[in-house]
């Protein structure tokens, strides 16, 4: 009866396979690929860790790295706490809820890189409508992506705008999924509107919190086509993120061995990173 | 870019198609050949003529400029018979040919060398061998809308070249023709390209990069360049002549032709393509430079190659071989009027098209102020960087931080050719 013991392993094959083929061979090859360099002819050659060594000289690569991290920190709270409200928002049965639920998950439908293209032409500061209407108001018009104060937000606001809605879906299951019956009893216990979302919502909606914090964190260290057409990582290198770093070598300047330490550098930082978030959002029974 | 795959997918295919079937089968061959994006009525008029006389089709995928290089550079570095001929820019000769990416021509072009003006084949050799065939030279002009000047009362600036406008000379006459309350600016450069706006500090006397073209500090990021570029940053941040963030030539252009833009310095194509703005009446100047500086005008051309893996080599040679003769190139210079490569184009026009003053000053500068840029096999890394650091420097980033920024990023990336 040997069907028995192996028959898991063959359901769970092509799933696998996937897997391997699609992610962790290709780590594998970002990884032996950052070890390596190509001369001018086209030749690979092994050049172990100077690709690294190389790139701890190089002020291009720490400041990509400062924004890269500071993009995150602000980026990953931002997107969780705008999608957990959004949430909370369309939660309770309200007229016209499906309407403001699907007005929401709507920027979802749109591909990013149409979407950056539209802020594009939205943003403009020769014809932009948005640029208009602030002169209007009176505030005056912003540089938004062309000013190198600016650039940075503004790409924030763009992934926001796109992703809030979908990580809200993964958040209103979980709001969902939290049984009437302990807010009842918290409420039969005089607890307020206030104590039973900081001690009965908040607590129970920790797994779906960090699987979007996780998930959200991964996507946006990898953050990549709104620089590529809006800012190519300008002005003066306020939006130059890691990953389109790692493109520009790659594919602007013929330097695989860079981009591929580049991104083996920030499959490292992202490990580091959704472990650490983990641990923080685990429960205190999990943490005992 | 969706279409453009698709192109190239579908080109790749026929191609292999046509190779299953052989040699034989050139009925139904395409070369794929990625092109400049210029606007579809000078592109396909040159392929559908080739085709109607070889037989042979051409795929010319047409990008803008900085996805070109890109796009190229991706295929190239692959290393296959893809694409089979392709547009040079070109100072990146050297950068393709010292990599494998072009075919030597000298043997094919043997008989045809002496029909070249010399200079146009400089700057498509490499080690001594012609690698990639000029499809012209190229210069700048300064183009003005007549009626704006008349308006406001401004005389018209000299054609002849011994007396050309100084930058100082043109900003108050950009200043009176800069009306914001009706979206109006008084001067821009067509682009922001290193090739456009390097004549700028090259006025000045900077040198942009060092003796051995393989340094940029200190150069790119020295006092002279730092000078021209505060310049070029105030006329659109101090004085705001010109509008801000409009990288891309068909903006300024359009600007231009309808009426939005009173000046603009541009290339010989806008003889052409201003044409098609009805109402518009433009006059030509010389390039304007620096008071007590040097005379220095923008040159350099495309250029056509081939990929030595190509699969069909017979048909990319007969491609660039029509490319060459008088025929081909006359047909190019009615659509896009480049200054021909050909010395035959040149005298065959000489009593027409030419004696326009336009080509008067053309000609002047050609012989007398036309500066290369900087000849380098690392030139694509530096124009990248250097496109960048002018492009920010016109929205308002710190010049001497963008310049040194961009020096560094240079250096790196130099490293590779050292």
């Amino acid at each position: 009866m040997m069907s028995s013991r192996w028959t898991p392993f063959l359901f769970l094959a092509p799933a696998l396979a996937g897997l391997l083929i699609f992610r962790l061979v290709p780590i594998g090859v970002a990884v032996g690929g950052s070890l390596t360099g190509v001369s001018l002819m086209g030749d690979l050659r092994f050049v172990g860790a100077e690709n690294f060594e190389y790139l701890l000289t190089d002020p291009q690569f720490w400041s990509s790295l400062k924004i890269t991290l500071f993009f995150n920190v602000i980026i990953n709270p931002l997107q969780l706490a705008v999608a957990f409200a959004l949430a909370m928002l369309v939660f309770r049965p309200l007229p016209g809820l499906w309407l403001y639920r699907t007005l929401l998950v709507l920027p979802m439908a749109v591909s990013t890189g149409i979407s950056a293209v539209l802020f594009g032409l939205f943003l403009d500061g020769n014809l932009g409508p948005l640029n208009g209407f602030l002169e209007w108001i009176g505030v005056g018009a912003q540089p938004f992506h062309r000013g190198q104060d600016q650039a940075l937000y503004t790409l924030i606001g763009i992934a926001t705008w796109k992703g809030a809605g979908y990580w809200m879906l993964f958040l209103l299951a979980g709001l969902y999924s939290i049984p009437s019956t302990v807010y009842e009893a918290a409420t039969i216990d005089g607890a307020s509107a206030w104590q039973r979302f900081r001690y009965v919502t908040l607590p129970l909606m920790r797994k779906p919190m960090a699987f979007v914090l996780v998930a959200d964190t991964a996507i946006n260290f990898l953050f990549f086509a709104p620089v590529y057409i809006l800012t190519s990582g300008g002005p003066g290198g306020a939006t130059s993120l890691l990953m389109f770093e790692a493109y520009r070598s790659a594919f602007t300047f013929s330097d695989i061995g860079r981009s591929l330490a580049i991104s083996t550098i920030l499959l490292g930082i992202i490990l580091v990173i959704v472990v650490l978030e983990f641990r923080l959002l685990r429960s205190p029974e999990e943490r005992a | 870019m969706q279409i453009g795959r698709r192109q190239f997918m579908a080109g790749a295919a026929s191609m292999a198609f046509a190779g299953s079937l052989g040699r034989a089968a050139a009925q139904s061959v395409t070369l794929s050949a990625p092109w400049m994006g210029w606007p579809e009525n000078q592109v396909t008029p040159l392929m559908t003529a080739f085709e109607k006389e070889s037989g042979i089709r051409i795929s010319a995928e047409r990008l803008p400029i900085a996805e070109l290089f890109r796009t190229l550079e991706v295929r190239l570095q692959a290393r296959n018979e893809l694409p089979d001929v392709y547009l040079v820019d070109g100072p990146l000769t050297a950068s393709y040919a010292a990599r494998g990416h072009l075919l030597a021509l000298d043997e094919m072009l043997a008989a045809d060398r002496d029909r070249f003006v010399p200079t146009t084949l400089v700057q498509g050799t490499y080690d001594d061998k012609l690698y990639a065939m000029p499809l012209g030279a190229s210069s700048q002009l300064l183009f003005y809308n007549k009626k704006l000047f008349a308006e406001a009362g401004i005389a018209e600036p000299a054609s002849a070249p011994d007396q050309r406008l100084t930058w100082e000379d043109l900003l108050p006459i950009a200043q009176q023709l800069t009306k914001p309350e009706i979206s109006q600016f008084g001067f821009a450069f067509e682009n922001t390209n290193p090739y456009q706006l390097l004549p700028v500090p090259l006025s000045r006397g900077a040198e942009v990069i060092g003796p051995d073209g393989l340094t940029a500090s200190g150069y790119v990021d020295g006092e002279g360049m730092i000078e021209a570029m505060t310049w070029y940053q105030e006329l659109f941040q101090t004085h705001k002549v010109g509008p801000v963030g409009t990288f891309q030539t068909g903006v300024t252009q359009e600007m231009f032709g309808s009426g939005k833009l009173a000046m603009i310095i541009g290339g010989t194509w806008n003889l052409v393509g201003f044409e098609k703005f009805e109402g518009l009446e433009f006059g030509v100047a010389p390039h304007p430079y620096f008071a007590g500086g040097k005379q220095v005008t923008p040159t350099g051309s495309w250029h056509i190659g081939i990929n030595p893996r190509t699969a069909f080599m017979d048909e990319a040679q007969a491609f660039v071989k029509w490319l060459s003769t008088r025929d081909a190139m006359n047909l190019w210079f009615d659509l896009r009027q480049y200054p021909p490569s050909l010395e035959e184009v040149w005298e065959e026009r000489a009593g027409t098209t030419f004696v326009d003053p336009a080509w008067e000053i053309v000609r002047y500068e050609l012989a007398n102020t036309a500066t290369p840029r900087p000849a380098t096999p690392a030139y694509r890394e530096y124009e990248d960087f250097l496109r960048t650091a002018m492009q920010d420097i016109q929205t308002g980033s710190d010049v001497s931080g963008a310049l040194t920024q961009a020096a560094q990023n240079i250096d790196r990336e130099m490293r590779k050719y050292r």
